[in-house]
């Protein structure tokens, strides 16, 4: 699990737990990398775990960054909810060093979070996180009516669609009149 | 906890279609016209088939998953579905009470290029013209096509410009009885011509067709057509795809020869040899008779109330030549 900074100076994060390795293996220091949220939480992360994100992985890879200079750099994603990120790093962790099994229990299982997540897991590039949420999401709708579904999926019906590009237009027809009105007042 | 689905960008939209199923696809379909074209646009990664039998059914299917779209006119039971393990079925209803304008739709939402099956069995041919106009409109692929016992054969008739447009690649079947005036011409012939009634396929079509297994059943096909044929045939470079011919036909007689061979004509020198193809087709004491090229062909042909002509031509790589006629049998049942 990832442990968790409140703000960029506080003190040293506590050292990650290590996954159990075998006494023949030759021991290999492991790097970890900071990141925050919208909430400017920051999250220490294994270079292990951060592998499941394609953007982030790409930007680490040739960074050969210290453990300090890490820490002093943590990588912001202003457009995630903080813990949007803490779900996608718990994830990130769980799922360190290992191949992602076809169906995924550890899911976040809050559905009001997940138009987020999907969001986020598309953003940063999480292929495997990404297919899970995208099946969550499809798996909302099954054995619904239409009726149902427009509620899960918020799809207007037509007739809304109709009245909100009637009233797209007629807000657009508003602007450019007053712009020709602001336009002919600047000319006087 | 409601989620914005259409908020979505296009490439997680396309994720989540994608995991979706037919059914799924087909309700969200349903919801709204705009969620119907983005589902349509996004949601078509597979290579969809469609069959339709013209009842109250259609076949959407992918390798061994089949999803079935049955007909209910109870309201209460649609949407309703059963899924199993290869075979899923959902109860829909079928506007204007036939299954052609579902058929327009489904190919629509799963973007569908090939038709596996349709076969037209009953009823009315005319509700059928609008679908066989947008298959042709659409170039689509159609594997497997049958003509049932129509009622109004004058439908049919109507209907042959449309047919002979019709891009049928595996197999044509008809059991249809046509006017004895019934003409037209297939613009590219199928793999497996099936004809019940064959009394409109003349000589000049079997001269043009280049399936691989042709049938012919109460054909007006006579000596002297099957002599011209047999003579185009034996010339280097004539019918290569053709491997089977068969054609009954009550204008075949012991009045004049087939390839300078009188009626009947079959192997008397020679009892008991039988030749075999696909493991299924066989013709016993049937004669030889090459190409000019070398390709040989078996023939037999019998006289009687109705003349029966057979005629194989085996590929060295899958046909076998018996001399014992036991355990090869004429088994219709075939795959190929």
């Amino acid at each position: 699990m990832s442990s968790t900074e409140q703000g960029t100076s506080s003190a040293a994060p506590a050292e990650p737990t290590t996954a159990p390795e075998s006494a023949a293996a030759p021991e290999v220091p492991e790097s970890f990398y900071y990141v925050h949220g919208k909430d400017k939480v920051v999250h220490k992360v294994s270079a292990g775990a951060l592998q499941h994100s394609a953007l982030i992985h790409g930007m680490i890879s040739n960074l050969g960054y210290t453990e300090e200079q890490a820490k002093a750099n943590p990588f912001p994603f202003e457009n995630i909810d903080g813990d949007i990120l803490q779900m996608v790093v718990d994830w990130c962790n769980q799922h360190k060093g290992k191949p992602t099994p076809p169906e995924d229990t550890n899911l976040p299982k809050q559905k009001e979070k997940l138009f987020d997540l999907v969001l986020a897991v598309n953003y940063l590039e999480i292929k495997e996180l990404l297919t899970y949420c995208c099946k969550q999401v499809a798996m909302m709708v099954k054995g619904k009516s239409p009726e149902e579904i427009r509620e899960i999926w918020m799809i207007p019906t037509d007739a809304e669609d109709e009245a909100a590009e009637k009233e797209a237009k007629k807000r657009a027809g508003k602007e450019a009149a007053g712009e020709t009105a602001a336009a002919a007042g600047d000319a006087k | 906890m409601p989620i914005d689905l259409l908020k979505f960008p296009n490439d997680l939209l396309r994720e989540v279609f994608r995991l979706c199923d037919p059914f799924d696809l087909y309700i969200l379909s349903k919801c709204s016209k705009k969620c119907s074209q983005r589902s349509t646009t996004l949601g078509r990664p597979k290579k969809w088939e469609i069959s339709f039998w013209g009842w109250d059914e259609l076949d959407v299917s992918i390798e061994d998953s089949h999803y079935y779209f049955i007909q209910t006119n109870n309201p209460e039971d649609y949407f309703k579905t059963e899924l199993g393990r290869h075979t899923n079925k959902m109860d829909i209803e079928f506007p204007n009470g036939g299954g052609v304008d579902v058929f327009i739709h489904l190919i629509d939402i799963f973007g569908i290029r090939i038709v596996d099956s349709l076969e037209i069995t009953h009823g009315s041919i005319a509700i059928f013209s609008k679908l066989a106009e947008v298959l042709v409109d659409r170039q689509m692929e159609i594997e497997f096509f049958a003509i049932g016992h129509i009622e109004q054969v004058q439908d049919v008739v109507n209907f042959a410009p449309t047919l002979s447009q019709m891009n049928i690649t595996e197999e044509f079947r008809c059991f249809l009885k046509f006017p004895p005036d019934f003409h037209f011409n297939l613009v590219k012939y199928p793999r497996k011509m099936d004809i019940d009634d064959s009394s409109w396929f003349t000589i000049d079509e079997l001269l043009n067709c280049t399936s691989v297994r042709i049938e012919l059943q109460n054909s007006m096909l006579s000596n002297h057509d099957l002599d011209l044929f047999f003579r185009k045939w034996k010339k280097a470079g004539e019918f290569p795809n053709l491997r089977r011919l068969e054609i009954r036909s009550e204008n075949i007689d012991n009045k004049s020869p087939i390839l300078e061979m009188n009626l009947p004509i079959e192997n008397v020198d020679n009892p008991n040899l039988g030749v075999l193809i696909y493991g299924n087709f066989s013709i016993v004491n049937s004669v030889r008779v090459a190409k000019d090229d070398g390709t040989v062909g078996w023939l037999k042909v019998n006289v009687g109330f109705c003349g029966k002509l057979e005629f194989l031509i085996p590929d060295p790589a899958d046909y076998v030549v018996n001399s014992v006629v036991e355990g090869i049998e004429d088994n219709e049942d075939d795959d190929w």
